[in-house]
């Protein structure tokens, strides 16, 4: 196991077969093969409710429920994503399908795709604020020494204690007094402030990782305290504020109670909007499948774009 | 770990060698001292943050009477009902068994799979972008599908159980006496939440340093040894704020048992944010509505704080 070119591999930090990367001595590596099997099955199992939705999607009304569930052999069908994305009627669909006109015939009742959006601009600038907001604070909570810094973390973590369902009331009083409902800065500062805590102590302890020697070497050679976290520390945690930006998208594109409360249908986001399509009486599984599987598309996008800078850190020796 | 770097050597440096800037970065408005650094994060959070915490406390002092159909004083009224309220006990043991499973579950598993991610698998990057889809569903949306999943008649789930002869058709995940009512609404949070400890574990375990892991692999450490002496040890601050933040998410949890059970069959899945949520909204007391969400803001508190303690976090 203390083989030189297992060393100096970075799959050897958790995994018992270190020299599974060794290709000169044209063993085949089994112990990749296996990880990576057990990696595609786990993945595989965990997207198989979204597989079923994304089906669901395409599939007509009569198949959408049927059990056990069919992977092949029905009509798919755009219908769903063609209301929900392109405004399409959908008492025609109805007429096709079903002899009647149905459910659905109000116009435009289904027709997502500008709440897509508002999810997305709301998402988007509230995790770029949330990030902006929170780096330096995060810096500072790292590095500082200060009184009373255990209480003031604890402070920014209890922010976000407080149950949603007995906050928003007030805020929606607080909203309508400075006009701000049904905007969408007002959205975004409120999903921002919602991220701020995680955001912060995750960067923390990001930044903790990050040796100080690097900001004492910055400012020995002539970097102020600014200079020195803005130039130098912040690209070694690029990994920590990736995944704090997939977090603080992720949590603001899911939020519901505070988007719904504090908007009256100007600006809806996704799961505000999805909420409209079950009622007590049905839920429109195809639409609200379609409109799903539509916004997942984005974030996985958006992941994927991400995901590139989740690298190793700075090694402890680069400094030294 | 070690102190904070002292801040005061630098200055002291900085005026031997450049005597004439130090009396500006004495000053409050520079980057050497903290307050500028946390001021934002501040204001945005006392922004949103204050006015719903001033007015849940002035509202549990309050309450609605229908008779007149106006909100009166009642004084200490709510709170001395929170202390003799049955429901509330109970709830209170619901949401400790809910936090207690989700959390040990989505931990121990998230753990798991991060470790297997960083192992170096091919195509990494794929199975990681895929694990995290789950939590990119809305809870509410998720709530509805596998509400559906676990039907009993329908619910692609059950069908699944039902073929591996785990399906009694007396006790359905949702609907029969209820028993398994707790474990059909952890199905989702697990199936969301698990992700969560996935993406802050991998970021966790590919930012540690490698010298400290190779140094024990040198010394003819095994790889379980070299995972529970020298990774699990360098990856605590990560894991600390990861299970921080999700007891946290969970103690105020909502969206699931709104959606899926409403607290039921009785009072069987009934969380204290439910029952807030049933106080303020169903039977309309808005000010016993107000004293449950503060109890939950001080529970959480006080779990928080023991929490840091028992398991010696460092800010």
């Amino acid at each position: 196991m203390a083989h030189p070119t297992a060393i100096s591999d970075r799959t050897s930090q958790v995994a018992p077969a270190a020299g599974a990367r060794r290709r000169r001595g044209g063993r085949f590596p089994w112990a990749r093969l296996a990880r990576t099997i057990v990696s595609a099955a786990v993945a595989i199992i965990f997207c198989l409710p979204i597989l079923w939705w994304a089906l669901a999607a395409i599939k007509p009304t009569q198949e959408i429920l049927s059990v056990p569930p069919k992977l092949f052999g029905f009509d798919p069908t755009l219908n769903w994503f063609r209301v929900v994305l392109g405004n399409a009627d959908p008492t025609r669909f109805n007429v096709e399908t079903t002899g009647s006109v149905g459910r659905g015939s109000g116009g435009g009742t289904f027709f997502s795709l500008f709440y897509l959006l508002d999810s997305f601009i709301i998402g988007a600038v509230s995790t770029l604020l949330v990030l902006v907001l929170a780096t330096p604070a995060a810096y500072a909570l790292s590095r500082f020494r200060m009184r009373r810094r255990k209480d003031f973390a604890f402070w920014i973590l209890s922010q976000r204690m407080m149950p949603p369902i007995v906050a928003a009331f007030p805020l929606f009083i607080m909203f309508r007094d400075l006009g701000w409902i049904d905007t969408y800065h007002g959205l975004i500062l409120v999903h921002a402030a919602m991220n701020a805590p995680l955001a912060t102590l995750l960067l923390m302890s990001f930044f903790d990782e990050v040796p100080r020697d690097l900001d004492e070497a910055a400012m020995v050679d002539g970097a102020t305290r600014f200079g020195a976290f803005f130039t130098v520390v912040l690209r070694y945690v690029r990994g920590g504020l990736a995944a704090t930006a997939v977090l603080a998208f992720v949590f603001s594109w899911n939020e519901f109670l505070l988007s719904l409360v504090l908007t009256t249908g100007n600006i809806r986001t996704v799961p505000v909007a999805s909420s409209t399509f079950t009622t007590a009486f049905a839920t429109e599984w195809g639409y609200l499948a379609a409109l799903g599987t539509a916004s997942m598309v984005p974030i996985f996008v958006f992941i994927l774009l991400v995901q590139r800078h989740l690298v190793r850190g700075l090694t402890l020796g680069a400094v030294k | 770990m070690d102190e904070i770097t002292p801040v005061t050597p630098v200055r002291d440096r900085d005026d031997a060698r450049w005597g004439r800037f130090a009396r500006g970065r004495e000053a409050v408005l520079s980057s050497d001292h903290p307050y500028l650094w946390f001021l934002p994060v501040v204001i945005l959070l006392l922004f949103i943050g204050i006015y719903p915490l001033i007015y849940n406390v002035y509202n549990s002092f309050r309450e609605f009477n229908p008779m007149t159909g106006a909100v009166e004083p009642v004084g200490l009224e709510n709170w001395a009902r929170l202390l003799r309220d049955d429901r509330v006990r109970g709830a209170l043991g619901t949401t400790a068994i809910y936090v207690a499973a989700a959390l040990i579950v989505e931990f121990v598993l998230g753990l798991m799979i991060a470790t297997l991610l960083n192992g170096g698998p091919w195509a990494s990057g794929l199975w990681q972008a895929l694990l995290i889809l789950p939590m990119v569903v809305p809870p509410t949306v998720a709530a509805v599908m596998f509400e559906v999943l676990e039907n009993a008649d329908y619910g692609a789930l059950s069908w699944l159980l039902k073929q591996i002869g785990l399906f009694n058709p007396a006790e359905p995940l949702l609907g029969g006496t209820g028993r398994y009512a707790m474990v059909a609404v952890l199905i989702p949070e697990i199936w969301q939440w698990t992700p969560f400890f996935i993406l802050i574990l991998l970021a966790g375990l590919k930012a540690l340093p490698s010298e400290p892991l190779e140094a024990s692999q040198v010394d003819g450490a095994t790889g379980w040894q070299t995972f529970w002496l020298v990774t699990l040890p360098m990856l605590r601050p990560m894991i600390a704020i990861a299970v921080l933040f999700r007891l946290v998410d969970l103690l105020k949890v909502f969206d699931y048992i709104y959606v899926m059970t409403s607290g039921g069959p009785g009072v069987k899945t009934e969380v204290l944010s439910f029952y807030a949520y049933q106080r303020s909204f169903a039977t309309i007391e808005w000010g016993y509505g107000s004293v449950l969400g503060i109890a939950i803001l001080v529970l959480a508190i006080v779990v928080a704080n023991l929490y840091t303690r028992v398991f010696k976090i460092q800010w």
